[in-house]
């Protein structure tokens, strides 16, 4: 659908006849051929049905939020914050863990591990690596 | 020719007024204290003062209010959907809290109060805790099946719930460290290449080359302005996204 109207805009109605052989697209040939008026009318029928259709395809603010703007920096400086945060939040909870029921060094070295896991965790999700959408991209496509 | 420059410098605190002191710390008043409430008279000039004709048509200052507004109300509708109205005054004021102090660390010879970890990370406390109670208060107990990932066998929930539950304690720090950090870094690395213009320039021959810093330098200031809106806006986002969880816990 989208390619066939980039073709109308690069060619005007006549040309368009000439590439494609004939007039009618549905190739049944008992139509006549178009006039240029029912052409453009029907360029402008399609304008508006892309038109109706592209707010629904529109990104997901969020998802693209996530991503701290369109700056490469930004994105850098997000997805590492996102992982040392992961790490410096199991390193505390080990720490307090450690400390409110006296298993010295076993709640810290555990649950940085598994702080070490969240921050991946939260890189892949805000990466968009997860694979949690993949009906994200069928929807664009009408 | 030693010039020398601390680049932190620019980030001591300067107490303004002494209020007495709690054991050897000092409690003062300090520059950061009074920008921050020079910030919120500046929000309040904007809101307050400007939208006070509430006239149809908006003047200059009326309008830059509504785009504030309008821009704050969209991202808090995408991100929480109808509920999230009653969020709209948190969100809104700590946007403009951001936006606005971040921009008086643009001034020159000013100070960047964003740029100190435990206002940003009182901030996100401030949006942590209010995410927690909330959740408990609407929800009850359901709110903490935030943690629990539908849809997995039942032993992974041993490892998977530790690693949600750290997965959202990591959640204020990331906030708070991604905004302190951009405008430190920023303000560093405007400081330390303005300084290669002075270094260079008092370095004979070699100061043929000063312009190269220059042009550097008036890149990375527009560069920290798009960083300082950037960031007050992801702040913004990334609240609403968090309120949404204490709107809709289900995973």
């Amino acid at each position: 659908m989208l390619g066939a109207s980039s073709r109308f805009h690069i060619l005007p109605p006549d040309e368009f006849e000439a590439v494609t052989g004939e007039g009618p697209r549905d190739g049944k040939g008992t139509e006549k051929t178009p006039t240029d008026s029912e052409l453009s009318a029907r360029l402008r029928r399609l304008e508006t049905q892309i038109e109706r259709k592209r707010p629904k395809a529109a990104p997901d603010p969020s998802l693209r939020a996530r991503n701290g703007g369109s700056s490469s920096l930004g994105q850098a400086l997000t997805l590492s914050t996102e992982f040392v945060a992961g790490v410096i939040a199991g390193g505390i909870l080990g720490w307090i863990v450690d400390h409110v029921f006296g298993t010295k060094p076993w709640g810290l070295i555990v649950l940085l591990m598994l702080g070490f896991v969240a921050g991946v965790y939260n890189v892949m999700r805000v990466s968009g690596f997860s694979g949690a959408r993949p009906e994200r991209r069928d929807r664009q496509e009408p | 020719m030693a010039v020398t420059i601390d680049p932190i410098e620019q980030f001591e605190l300067k107490p303004l007024v002494s209020l007495g002191h709690i054991g050897h710390q000092q409690l003062a008043f300090t520059q950061s204290a009074l920008y921050m409430f020079a910030a919120v008279g500046v929000i309040a000039l904007i809101t307050i003062v400007a939208t006070a004709s509430r006239s149809v048509v908006p003047g200059r200052m009326q309008s830059l209010a509504e785009i504030f507004y309008e821009f704050i109300a969209d991202t808090v509708h995408q991100a929480t959907g109808d509920g999230g109205k009653r969020f709209m005054p948190l969100v809104f004021s700590l946007f403009m809290f951001v936006l606005i102090l971040n921009l008086f660390g643009m001034i020159p010879y000013a100070f960047a109060v964003t740029s100190h970890l435990i206002v940003t990370f009182g901030l996100a406390a401030l949006v942590i805790s209010t995410v927690v109670i909330f959740g408990v208060m609407k929800h009850g107990t359901h709110f903490f099946g935030l943690f629990v990932p539908s849809g997995v066998p039942k032993p992974l929930l041993a490892i998977l719930v530790p690693i949600e539950i750290i997965s959202f304690i990591s959640r204020p720090i990331s906030l708070s460290v991604r905004l302190f950090a951009n405008m430190l870094a920023g303000h560093i690395a405007m400081k330390i290449f303005a300084f290669f213009v002075v270094q260079l320039l008092l370095a004979g021959a070699w100061s043929v080359l000063s312009p190269l810093p220059l042009f550097l330098t008036i890149a990375l200031t527009a560069l920290e302005f798009l960083v300082a809106a950037l960031q007050a806006y992801v702040f913004a986002t990334l609240t609403a996204i968090y309120l949404n969880d204490a709107l809709h816990p289900g995973h």
